[in-house]
């Protein structure tokens, strides 16, 4: 019952009871971005896989695409991210087995939040952002917690730098904290040029965010890949 | 110290028939009718319900019930075995509706509901289900009626217009001849009571025939008002 080692008299350290821990989890990074136009949507994410200060890959992108009209972007620990991907795909084919026809993003979102909280007292270690087009072709994007609380929003950022682009978003975006300003639908080059922007300040910033910039853009005609480099430091 | 058995009471005769769901077809074919016709805009469902004394409460209890928004179905055979089906049906639809947060497809509610009559063709100690069903449903995405019949061997068949129950064959006959690719709802109702008079004993009114109709407005039973105007233009 020596806690405080008080009457230790040896000169090094001896340990005393220990408990045993295995850390189910670790954090390996990443920031995601999803942006919903009018006809199109954006999801975008840096492709650093990082744990501690070592860096994995520089060549990790973190968005999924899930059905013609629908992409994954999840961040956070990645091993539960590879699991929750996977384990999406085959709900996905038996679903497009089952009914002859894809899942819409609403439905993709709804079924990830009832996933996400069966596993309510053991978590998947992911923050989720669902992307894509609702059934009347508008952009839409669906954003989650580790346990499945899950809302339409008209942009969302999630994972590291998460917090830094958040709020340039709610200004640029949603206008907010702006007075006067004429409020113009976000036009496709708009959105992706601002992608491209908020990236280079989070790498700037955020030591989990950099090497390149992964960007899929949705619209009715499929998706579309665009790399973009990002500081490397 | 379960009285349960594990092993089926469904088992098959040396000719490879499972005679006990020949018994269960038997049970339905002793039913009351049940009609079902597929439309161009919707589906209609219609049955006999005949009470064997003037003193039940006729409205209280109903033999076409919806089961989603969008779904509906009426059986043959035995009542008790029908509330069960309906139950499960509701329930499955609403497990659908918390994982995709849409209406399930009316294919999709046949296969489950299939599924469940077949589980007591295969399970210990239970037997088939005393009823056929005849499922309706408008799918809105493809905006197109669906027609189902499920069966007691957990057997489902997609039906342009069928009949079940007593007098089935020459329902099935007489739709044969009536039915026509381009017959509207308005029209299939009408043909829908004349299949079911074939067979009736008696009088037809509003009290005892049940008529359900499945269009893109959805699933609705119609109240006996509505069925008396369409009797006054048959009789």
């Amino acid at each position: 019952m020596d806690i405080l080692q008080i009457n230790q008299t040896s000169d090094y350290k001896k340990a005393g009871p220990l408990q045993a821990h295995f850390n189910p989890y670790s954090y390996n990074g990443g920031t995601v971005l999803a942006i919903a136009g009018e006809n199109f949507s954006v999801i975008a994410s840096d492709t650093r896989l990082s744990e501690g200060f070592s860096i994995h890959t520089r060549e990790n992108p973190k968005t999924y695409k899930l059905t013609d009209t629908t992409v994954l972007g999840a961040c956070g620990f990645h091993g539960d991210v590879l699991t929750l991907t996977k384990v999406l795909d085959a709900r996905l084919k038996i679903y497009e087995q089952d009914h002859h026809k894809q899942m819409t993003t609403g439905a993709v979102a709804a079924m990830l939040s009832t996933m996400l909280y069966h596993r309510r007292f053991f978590p998947y270690y992911v923050y989720n952002i669902v992307a894509g087009l609702d059934d009347e072709g508008k952009g839409c994007v669906y954003s989650f917690d580790p346990v499945g609380s899950y809302e339409r929003e008209a942009y969302r950022a999630g994972g590291s730098a998460s917090a830094m682009l958040q709020p340039l978003l709610d200004n640029q975006i949603g206008f907010k904290n702006q007075q006067g300003v004429t409020r113009i639908p976000l036009s496709r080059e708009k959105a992706v040029n601002l992608v491209k922007d908020v990236f280079i300040s989070a790498a700037e910033r955020d030591i989990y965010t950099g090497d390149s910039i992964l960007i899929n853009v949705i619209t009715k005609d499929g998706v579309t890949d665009e790399r973009f480099p990002l500081r490397r430091d | 110290m379960s009285e349960r058995y594990s092993f089926s009471l469904t088992t098959f005769s040396p000719s490879g028939k499972l005679v006990q769901i020949e018994y269960a077809l038997a049970a339905v074919a002793a039913g009351s009718p049940s009609v079902g016709i597929k439309a161009t805009n919707g589906v209609v469902l219609a049955t006999e319900k005949k009470q064997k004394s003037i003193l039940y409460d006729e409205n209280s209890i109903h033999k076409i019930e919806m089961i989603t928004k969008n779904v509906g179905m009426v059986y043959s055979g035995m009542g008790p075995d029908y509330r069960l089906l309906v139950k499960n049906a509701r329930k499955l639809s609403q497990q659908y509706y918390l994982s995709y947060q849409e209406q399930i497809p009316t294919a999709q509610i046949v296969q489950r509901i299939a599924n469940v009559m077949q589980e007591f063709t295969q399970s210990g100690g239970v037997r088939p289900f005393g009823v056929s069903l005849l499922i309706a449903g408008w799918d809105d995405d493809e905006e197109r009626p669906y027609l189902y019949q499920c069966d007691p061997s957990g057997a489902y068949f997609a039906w342009k217009a069928t009949a079940m129950g007593k007098n089935y064959v020459n329902g099935k006959t007489f739709l044969e001849k009536r039915y026509s690719d381009n017959l509207e709802l308005e029209d299939a109702v009408h043909t829908a009571i004349l299949t079911l008079k074939e067979s009736f004993e008696g009088q037809m009114t509003e009290d005892n025939i049940e008529i359900g109709i499945c269009n893109k407005d959805g699933f609705r039973r119609l109240t006996p008002a509505e069925v008396k105007d369409y009797l006054a233009s048959v009789q």
